[in-house]
């Protein structure tokens, strides 16, 4: 009985092992290969205006029918990322941004625009930006900037796309 | 070297059944932790302060989804009953008003997308369902809609539904438990 003891005690260290692993890491995995995924799709660090949704085209999982998305996949390792839009008039918008682990660590809707554009630098922590502007930090290079815009009607998509297309997502170079 | 071989046998072991029963935990969550009625609903969604299940199952079911300051995400996958949804019933869905700027209700398979149907229609929303006087709307779900509001299943399987609420106040962004959230009352069922 007792040689038994030490090989299920190292069975069940590596169970828990293994459970915590994949609790830990998964958020972060699918997380990535969205990215990766958009990034293959649109390319890295621009907007990439996704037609309206419908059945035969969900580019994530659960997507709302009733907006419109433009979505950044960004890297901000050889420079801050610029990331400007404005609101929509009359229709809800907004502007987030998913770190690599899934946080929201920016978000801004069109109330809170207030009618003016705005503009955010995505930066790592400790990289230099230029003076002024809005920093919002991450402790990894990755993640998703996503704008979302509501549709009273599907048939209005197409009179927003051109005003959606005004956002902009880019990277400002080599950090200084 | 067979002691060897045994105990690195032991780990590989130990680490698929702890790693395949993570995935398991990870597949059967919902999405949300707090039960309201038929609801699921997350508090965390989104948030820093999430746990690593919560962000395994929000990434897994509804990655991007925003904290519950910008929009709350109720789920049900049964009706107010307690049975499952099933594609071959109609439901009814009657709500009071939601505070909230906006507010939908999409239809879902039980992986998260959204089901073709010949009507490519999805959702409804405050945009479009109508409302009487004091506010109170209804929806209605069925293998064939009979009307602009009513949502089609499309499938003779199971289905979520997902209510959103954008820009949420008062009441539902505090304690959406105090909120009288939409019942889903199941009327007939087909073959």
């Amino acid at each position: 009985m007792k040689r038994w003891l030490f090989p299920l005690a190292i069975f069940l260290l590596a169970a828990a092992a293994g459970h915590y692993m994949v609790m830990h890491w998964t958020a972060d995995f699918i997380m990535a290969r969205a990215t990766d995924k958009m990034a293959g799709r649109g390319g890295w660090n621009r907007f990439l205006h996704a037609a309206p949704t419908r059945a035969e085209y969900q580019p994530v999982v659960r997507p709302s029918p009733d907006l419109l998305y433009s979505s950044c996949a960004f890297d901000v390792s050889n420079g801050p990322v610029e990331i400007v839009a404005a609101p929509i008039p009359d229709h809800y918008s907004s502007i987030s941004v998913f770190d690599a682990h899934t946080n929201v660590i920016f978000v801004r809707n069109d109330e809170q625009m207030a009618g003016q554009p705005m503009r955010i630098l995505l930066a790592l922590n400790g990289q230099n930006v230029p003076a002024g502007a809005e920093v919002v930090r991450l402790s990894a290079p990755r993640g998703i900037a996503l704008q979302r815009i509501l549709l009273a009607d599907p048939a209005e998509a197409q009179r927003i796309d051109p005003l959606r297309r005004q956002a902009q997502c880019r990277a400002l170079g080599h950090e200084g | 070297m067979r002691g060897l071989f045994k105990y690195v046998a032991i780990i590989v072991l130990g680490v698929l059944l702890g790693g395949g029963a993570g995935i398991w935990h990870i597949r059967s969550g919902g999405f949300g932790d707090t039960p309201i009625g038929p609801w699921l609903y997350s508090k965390l969604a989104g948030s820093v302060a999430a746990d690593d299940q919560t962000r395994s199952v929000i990434a897994l079911y509804g990655l991007l989804a925003l904290p519950r300051s910008e929009a709350l995400y109720f789920t049900a996958k049964s009706d107010s009953a307690g049975r499952p949804l099933d594609g071959r019933c109609h439901y009814r869905i009657d709500g009071a008003p939601l505070a909230a700027r906006w507010w939908s209700i999409t239809l879902y398979n039980p992986e998260g997308y959204l089901i073709p149907n010949r009507w490519h229609r999805h959702s409804i929303g405050s945009l479009a369902a109508q409302s009487d006087a004091v506010g109170r709307w209804q929806v209605h779900i069925a293998p064939e809609p009979r009307d602009t509001t009513t949502l089609p299943t499309a499938t003779r399987g199971g289905f979520d539904i997902t209510l959103r609420a954008y820009r949420p106040s008062g009441q539902l962004l505090n304690d959406p438990r105090q909120v009288q959230l939409p019942t889903i009352t199941r009327l007939e069922c087909g073959a």
